[in-house]
């Protein structure tokens, strides 16, 4: 099967835009993904969107882009998971010659903002059993989780620590990273209370800010002249929508659905993995995710991530640009994992940041509370 | 089973449940204390209220009066509070509910922290928080 190539990657400005809405900074991403892939704006002929404040994400960004009878729209709204979603829609699409140049793109003001509706949905009759309890979502809904993992596999508030230090030195090294001064287990767990088990550093920042990445076919990355990255595995689920008591098992994610398939469609196995970009909402989101795609076994996370196995210089380097835990967190956070691992497998950096030779990356989603997983493998091709 | 409904509504400053469809009938009887869930004739048991049944897919599966008790799958405490109105009462506990007879829901805890762990066992109260709604709290038993 012809697997689309990654072909240019970028963000929008990362922390605060107050100036800009959501669409502003999908488009700054977008036009700069573009560039990075020495692609023009006229040639996209395909966009995918998703958590974009507006009922229509494709159709609006492609207006204010102002393209011409785009071929390939995509809106699918499964939360954070969703661009890696896209990388499966837009590989068939591509394979049935729809379309040659596709923007995946995200933009928010998640921390300027104005904030959300707060007056209670009732087009879904879970909310009212749900919002009145006051649960402090999405942070008290994952820690539920986290609590729950903890009793049945004895996993501790410090080994969930050691994901944000581990982060946090890799964003150590990102100029763009919002959160760049290391921290110990210590801080961690002797920072704010927010939902027990989680301290606030066990949370991801809130921020402005957009990405995009640009799929193309492979005659167009060929013609292009870009590093060939392509997708070679992509899966996606759900287990649930909001309400956590609703997930099936919370201490186990639809990962371990995808992750099983979006291997073996690449063909590789878990040794062939030289970087995993993993959602971390939370710290337990990068947890779970680990043991669910298999880099563990189910329950022995904790012991895994301790000792800095995900940290610099570690067996398996983990959200190499600080994660949503240090470097920003604009809602949606999948684009983003995306783009690093293109950067990463393209060996964008210097020195300690570079993943030697890194072949084959893991890109991993997460959407709504633990609800969808969507895992995509890319591989540098010969 | 009729649990102690205590009403709340002068306090009250968060937000409210809306009674619609299929959700009906489970939240008129919360006004009275009993906590229903849905029982299929298939025998799947199923909450939040919906309009078919989750396994056979029968509309409008039928409801059951639940005891009220059942442990605790697991819980949080907030410090932040998740709605406007809950801000002088942080930190708050929620928690998921294991009832008896099956299905799971959200509800809060009124207790200590200090009190509870995974799989202590609770009983139902209600704060009646509108003219329409009680929520169910749970409280060790």
């Amino acid at each position: 099967m012809a697997e689309p190539i990654l072909a240019g990657v970028a963000e929008s400005d990362l922390g605060e835009t107050p100036d800009r809405n959501w669409l502003d900074n999908a488009a700054i991403a977008t036009v700069r993904a573009l560039e990075d892939a020495g692609c023009a704006l006229e040639e996209v002929d395909g966009v995918a969107v998703a958590g974009g404040n507006d009922y229509m994400p494709a159709l609006i960004l492609s207006e204010y882009l102002d393209l011409e009878e785009p071929s390939f729209l995509e809106g699918t709204e499964i939360g954070g998971s969703s661009f890696e979603h896209f990388c499966g829609h837009v590989r068939d699409a591509m394979a049935r010659d729809e379309a040659d140049v596709v923007v995946v793109a995200y933009g928010s003001t998640g921390k300027t903002g104005p904030g959300r509706d707060q007056s209670l949905e009732v087009t879904h009759p879970v909310d009212g059993f749900v919002r009145p309890t006051g649960l402090f979502r999405p942070p008290g809904a994952y820690a539920m989780a986290a609590r729950r993992h903890m009793h049945e596999y004895g996993t501790t508030e410090k080994q969930l620590a050691e994901i944000a230090v581990a982060t946090r030195e890799w964003a150590s090294m990102n100029p763009k990273a919002a959160q760049q001064e290391p921290i110990t287990v210590d801080d961690v767990l002797e920072s704010r209370q927010i939902a027990e088990p989680f301290n606030l550093l066990d949370c991801c920042l809130v921020s402005d800010g957009g990405g995009a990445v640009v799929l193309v076919s492979e005659e167009k990355a060929r013609e292009l002249g870009v590093p060939p990255i392509s997708v070679a595995g992509v899966a996606s689920t759900s287990t649930h929508r909001q309400d956590i008591s609703e997930m099936p098992d919370m201490t186990t994610t639809g990962a371990a659905v995808t992750g099983p398939k979006a291997f073996e469609q690449a063909g590789i196995t878990h040794d062939d993995v030289d970087v995993a970009q993993l959602y971390d909402s939370f710290t337990y989101t990068a947890l779970v995710t680990l043991e669910d795609l298999g880099f563990c076994e189910k329950g022995e996370g904790g012991e895994f991530v301790s000792g800095g196995t995900t940290a610099p210089g570690g067996e398996l380097p983990m959200n190499t640009q600080g994660g949503g835990l240090s470097y920003c967190h604009p809602g949606h956070f999948g684009v983003f994992v995306l783009i690093e691992a293109v950067r990463q497998l393209r060996g964008d950096y210097t020195g300690e940041r570079q993943v030697d030779d890194a072949e084959v990356a893991v890109a991993h989603g997460t959407g709504g509370i633990l609800s969808s997983s969507s895992t995509v493998v890319l591989r540098r091709e010969a | 089973m009729n649990a102690p409904v205590e009403d709340r509504r002068e306090e009250w400053e968060g937000p409210v449940p809306v009674p619609t469809g299929a959700t009906e009938p489970f939240w008129e009887a919360t006004l009275e204390g009993d906590l229903l869930f849905q029982e299929c004739d298939c025998g799947n048991r199923q909450l939040y209220p919906r309009a078919v049944c989750t396994d056979c897919g029968a509309e409008d599966p039928p409801f059951e009066e639940s005891e009220g008790v059942g442990t605790i799958y697991t819980y949080t405490v907030c410090h932040v509070p998740g709605e406007p109105g809950f801000g002088d009462r942080t930190p708050y506990v929620v928690g998921a509910i294991e009832l008896a007879e099956g299905p799971r829901l959200l509800a809060m805890i009124d207790a200590d922290p200090d009190d509870l762990e995974v799989g202590t066992p609770v009983a139902v109260r209600f704060w009646r928080i509108s003219d329409e709604a009680a929520m169910p709290v749970f409280v060790p038993e």
